[in-house]
């Protein structure tokens, strides 16, 4: 009696599993078509697998995997179901079964990214470095140590014309009343500065 | 078609017809058996320990030894259980009121005289000959269960393993009770730590990996 009803149900089984059908098999429907896989039946593991595989991509997105992350986690989980299928017993219900089976490879690959993450440090565009000195950023930085070191070499009418002049950005008429000296000795204390660091420095 | 549909492709194409695994408690049930039948083949080897007439009259004995093969008895099916990955963890619970009935000949073996040594007793030929008893028995557990509980591919190596070794623990400590004098369940529990600790760095190597694409 319980055999037939199996095989009646293993039948409604399939009917409701073929990929044109409008709605998702039941529950116990997934158990017979284990249940036959394990037999070696291709057609119901290939029904089957195919069934709860969005059931699996709800789960990884449920777990916050997105992206090629998250059918990274589809695959892992069908190929665990495939490795342990013999596991699998059909007088329980499948559901719990492949929930456990997939969260449990879902949380390890979650633990094992967070591992990672907590070592290591995604390239961004701004790490990323060429030959061309003007994408060197940070050896930019180093240049500056020598430009002051420059600066501070220079002497003194000049010195004070440049730091007045370029790095604090005052105007020719603010530097003028500053220092006391003319808008035109300061033009040209600063242009002889610049031709002078320009030497220092190795450029032109 | 996607990398999904592929794989699903490939793992149908040719599928072989699995072994459905049995019932946990059968399986439990089945190594049970064993280690109970290789007790009766040691003792039947090395005889019942001189004292055994008046041991088995004393409630401090026969709690522990009771208590050692529920032990056993006990952590097998917790095993057997928890290596499958819809069975809750809560199987490892199991064994506590055993272990809590075993281990109180922990405590009365450190009293030392709990129970009278037969004057001129062997003590260190009894030693080296109970050494082997636990190895022995541990030994042919371990090499019988071992290969069963991988069969299960667990998800849950560790928690599979440690039980599985608190059985054969449980066990090896009957063999040793009924046969020996020297007391020494502290000792039996150590002595299996060793292959559980092995198993366990190797199982949670090897295992992950079984079970890892």
């Amino acid at each position: 009696m319980k055999s037939s009803r199996r095989s009646d149900a293993a039948t409604e089984a399939l009917r409701a599993a073929e990929p044109d059908a409008t709605h998702r098999p039941p529950e116990s429907d997934w158990s017979v078509l284990m249940a036959r896989s394990q037999g070696g039946d291709a057609r119901s593991y290939r029904l089957l697998l195919t069934a709860i595989t969005p059931y699996l991509r709800s789960l990884a997105h449920r777990f916050g995997l997105g992206g090629p992350d998250l059918e990274d986690a589809v695959q892992d989980a069908l190929l665990t179901v495939h490795l342990i299928r013999h596991t699998y017993d059909p007088d329980r219900p499948f559901a719990p079964w492949l929930a456990a089976v997939a969260r449990h490879r879902m949380l390890d690959r979650l633990r094992r990214r967070m591992r990672q993450s907590g070592r290591e440090t995604e390239l961004t565009e701004f790490h990323e470095t060429f030959i061309a000195v003007a994408t060197n950023q940070q050896e930019a930085a180093g240049e500056a140590g020598r430009l002051h070191a420059a600066i501070a070499a220079l002497p003194e009418g000049q010195r004070r014309a440049v730091e007045m002049l370029k790095l604090k950005e005052m105007s020719l008429k603010e530097a003028s009343e500053a220092t006391g000296q003319s808008e035109t000795s300061l033009k040209v204390s600063v242009h002889r500065a610049v031709k002078r660091l320009r030497r220092l420095l190795g450029e032109g | 078609m996607s990398a999904t549909e592929n794989l699903i492709a490939k793992l149908s194409e040719g599928l072989p017809p699995v072994r459905r695994l049995r019932k946990p408690w059968l399986r439990a049930a089945l190594w049970i058996g064993f280690a109970t039948l290789l007790i009766a083949v040691l003792v039947l080897l090395r005889g019942f320990r001189a004292d055994i007439d008046e041991c088995l009259r004393n409630p401090f004995y026969l709690i522990p030894l009771a208590g050692s093969w529920l032990t056993g008895a006990t952590a097998a099916l917790a095993a057997f259980e928890v290596s499958l990955a819809d069975r809750s963890r809560l199987w490892a619970l199991l064994p506590l009121p055993a272990v809590a009935l075993w281990i109180t000949g922990f405590a009365a073996g450190c009293l030392a005289d709990w129970i009278a040594v037969p004057a001129g007793a062997p003590i260190v030929q009894d030693s080296v000959r109970c050494l082997t008893t636990i190895l022995l028995a541990s030994a042919g557990m371990i090499a019988v269960l071992l290969p069963m509980l991988r069969r299960a591919k667990t998800l849950r190596p560790n928690e599979t393993a440690w039980l599985g070794i608190l059985a054969v623990a449980g066990f090896a400590d009957t063999a040793h009770l009924l046969i020996h004098v020297v007391e020494a369940s502290l000792l039996v529990l150590a002595i299996n730590l060793v292959p559980a600790t092995v198993i366990v760095l190797l199982g949670g190597l090897a295992g992950r990996r079984a079970v890892a694409t």
